[in-house]
């Protein structure tokens, strides 16, 4: 298995460096694709068939395809399936398929083979093991992750409002801001002269303007 | 278990309220109810650690531990959180947006920081760091319209993720070479393993990783930035209670684990404590730009910090206590009222806030208790006696003076000296009449408003620290003993 893990390791090492020169999105994605193939191979050399697992599925498998499809939407229109034949092209595969190539001829080597050289020691790593450690010892990590996850998400939606939803958000408020008002004029007559009102005003002003 | 929740309560409500503001914010937007739910959240936390003092040490599985240290680290990270949430509602009150998921972002924040002080474990260390800094991303690009804002979100989120990297790297060169995450079995392992030089790589990337937090010289060049784009609120929060947890778990790490015996160690951080008073000190000298030159000054402050954990014996960790107290009182002071003057937000399309120097021109005239406020922060940042900040800095020299450490007390004086130049200079300028310049005021009746009514607080809390820091000393040396 120390073969396996040098020479994945090696085209997980490769594969990132051309992700990180390469220009052109796609290919990079692609090489991103081969190098957390690579990474996941390194854990099944290692005896963590859960985490090599999870490292294809979650990020080769999802996130990627994810990648993928956002770059190629972003060129919708006229020019989008001459854009997509161009990407196609043998120059843009042909390193990623002959790294995967290797990973490829790694497996079967030692699936075949069997443990034929150097043997790296250590227990095998269950999913059973891996989620008793989870949810035994390391509980509150756990749900800290959880809390990340929701500050992590909710960071991303207010950054990545558009101006159009955002306007929509805003007209809502603004009426329902009038209606606020006029409920608390009726209810109080005494006016709310300080200031602060003018300057709590202002904003509602500016934003029907625009 | 049943002491063990009852440690980590504080935690837990915060977490809840988190919960809470964000259902609230499904029910129905409401601004001054979110900021309430907060403040009410905070407040609660707040009770329950000092509640919780009772209990003594408790350890929370491996990875936390609520001890006196931690406690005192969540009274300094919840009372800082609760002035960013007064200052923000008056803050945002401008901003056009949606204005409540920044609370969410504050609450969410503020338990990472309560996280990190009573982290004893690399797993902990790792979480409270990103959950202390993920929020931070979204509050200092709040007001995303604004290009300065923008401009601070991206910068610290970019800088954010390198250190990140270096932190895990260091984390991982620790584990393979002694196979234990937690603290104190690192040091013990540490004892055994003396030089390796794997062990002196992973020690010194967490080193890098915690210095980007610090904004340690040389790892301080998003700082003036990050601080000069960013919302008043966040910006706040920025330099108190992060800045307040990541120096709490750094200590920690330091005491328990790298203590680092060799003598080297000892002089390389001593030096990078004092180029970065000094660099901090004189890149703030030319600033015309108020939060840049807070910036700056933060890094000179962090600097002196330093010099308790190089000599790391006798009244070190007290020092680290007063220091701390006196640092996150009088910045408060400082950022409030900047923030209290950039209140209510108004889009510009650039920076926001009123940092440009020029802004607070005259500004005695207009605002003399506000000025007033500002005077006494900018007094004890500079360590003039009869503020907090001068006891601070005196616990600072006193430790370098016990352990000879002769070169740092000398670039404590060195750096104090050139401080006050530029921190007079802010003052004068305060005072200055000069007809027709732009200006910005805070509005009339900012006293009577939750963020007036805590800054002004505060300011009378550095002045009764300065004249009366018997309790504070009590405090915090029964908090070391």
């Amino acid at each position: 298995m120390e073969v396996a893990f040098y020479l994945s390791a090696l085209v997980a090492v490769a594969a990132t460096f051309r992700v990180i020169t390469s220009t052109h999105p796609v290919h990079a994605l692609l090489y991103l694709i081969v190098s957390l193939i690579g990474v996941a191979m390194v854990f099944f050399a290692l005896g963590a068939p859960f985490a090599g697992a999870l490292e294809i599925i979650v990020y080769a498998g999802a996130i990627m395809v994810l990648f993928v499809f956002v770059v190629m939407m972003l060129n919708l229109g006229e020019s989008a399936v001459e854009q997509e034949r161009a990407w196609l092209a043998p120059t843009l595969w042909r390193g990623p398929a002959v790294l995967a190539g290797v990973l490829l001829l790694v497996m079967l080597v030692t699936l075949v083979g069997g443990d034929f050289d150097g043997i790296i020691s250590g227990e095998t790593l269950t999913a059973k093991m891996v989620g008793i450690t989870l949810f035994g010892p390391y509980m509150v990590v756990v749900e800290l992750a959880a809390m990340l996850l929701l500050a992590a998400l909710v960071a991303a939606s207010h950054l990545g409002r558009s101006d159009a939803q955002g306007e929509a958000d805003l007209a809502r408020e603004r009426q329902r801001e009038r209606a606020e008002v006029t409920a608390s004029r009726n209810t109080a007559p005494v006016p709310e002269e300080t200031p602060l009102t003018d300057g709590a005003e202002q904003p509602t002003g500016r934003g029907g303007s625009a | 278990m049943m002491p063990a929740l009852l440690a980590i309560s504080p935690l837990i409500l915060v977490c809840l309220s988190v919960v809470g503001v964000m259902l609230s914010i499904a029910w129905r937007r409401n601004h001054a109810l979110n900021a309430i739910l907060s403040a009410v959240g905070l407040n609660a936390a707040l009770l329950a650690l000092l509640f919780g003092w009772t209990l003594g040490d408790v350890d929370v599985t491996a990875l936390l531990v609520v001890d006196d240290l931690s406690r005192f680290g969540g009274v300094l990270v919840l009372v800082s959180t609760l002035a960013c949430v007064t200052l923000a509602h008056h803050y945002l009150e401008g901003y056009e947006g949606p204005r409540d998921e920044f609370y969410l972002l504050l609450l969410s924040a503020a338990a990472g920081g309560l996280v990190l002080v009573s982290a004893r474990h690399m797993a902990t260390l790792f979480f409270g760091i990103e959950l202390l800094s993920m929020p931070l991303f979204g509050m200092l690009a709040y007001t995303f319209r604004d290009r300065g804002a923008l401009e601070s979100g991206i910068k610290y989120m970019v800088l954010s993720a390198a250190a990140t990297a270096f932190l895990l790297f260091g984390m991982a060169l620790l584990y393979a070479v002694t196979g234990t995450l937690e603290f104190a079995a690192l040091g013990d392992a540490l004892a055994t393993y003396g030089n390796d030089t794997w062990l002196l790589a992973g020690a010194g990337m967490m080193l890098v990783g915690l210095s980007f937090k610090l904004s340690i010289v040389p790892f301080h060049l998003w700082t003036p930035d990050v601080y000069q784009g960013g919302p008043g609120p966040a910006t706040t929060f920025l330099a108190t209670a992060s800045k307040v947890a990541v120096f709490l778990v750094l200590l920690r790490l330091f005491q328990s684990a790298l203590a680092f015996h060799e003598n080297w160690w000892h002089d390389l951080l001593g030096f990078i404590a004092l180029i970065t008073m000094l660099v901090g000190n004189l890149l703030a000298l030319t600033q015309t730009d108020l939060k840049r030159l807070l910036g700056y000054s933060s890094i000179a402050h962090f600097g002196y910090l330093l010099v308790a954990l190089v000599v790391n014996e006798g009244l070190a960790t007290e020092t680290v206590g007063i220091y701390l107290v006196t640092y996150v009182v009088t910045t408060l002071g400082a950022f409030g009222v900047v923030t209290l003057v950039s209140s209510p937000y108004t889009a510009t399309g650039g920076t926001a806030d009123a940092s440009p120097l020029h802004h607070y021109r005259g500004l005695f005239w207009r605002r003399p208790y506000l000025t007033a406020v500002m005077t006494v922060s900018l007094l004890s940042l500079a360590g003039i006696p009869f503020t907090a900040g001068f006891i601070g800095k005196f616990y600072i020299i006193a430790v370098g003076v016990e352990a000879h450490r002769w070169w740092l007390v000398g670039g404590v004086v060195l750096g104090s000296a050139i401080g006050l130049y530029y921190y007079l200079r802010v003052m004068v300028t305060l005072f200055l009449i000069e007809p027709g310049m732009q200006n910005r005021d805070a509005t009339y009746d900012w006293a009577a408003r939750a963020g007036g009514m805590v800054v002004l607080g505060v300011a009378t809390l550095v002045i009764v620290l300065g004249l009366y820091p018997t309790p504070m000393i009590n405090w915090v040396s029964w908090i070391a003993s």
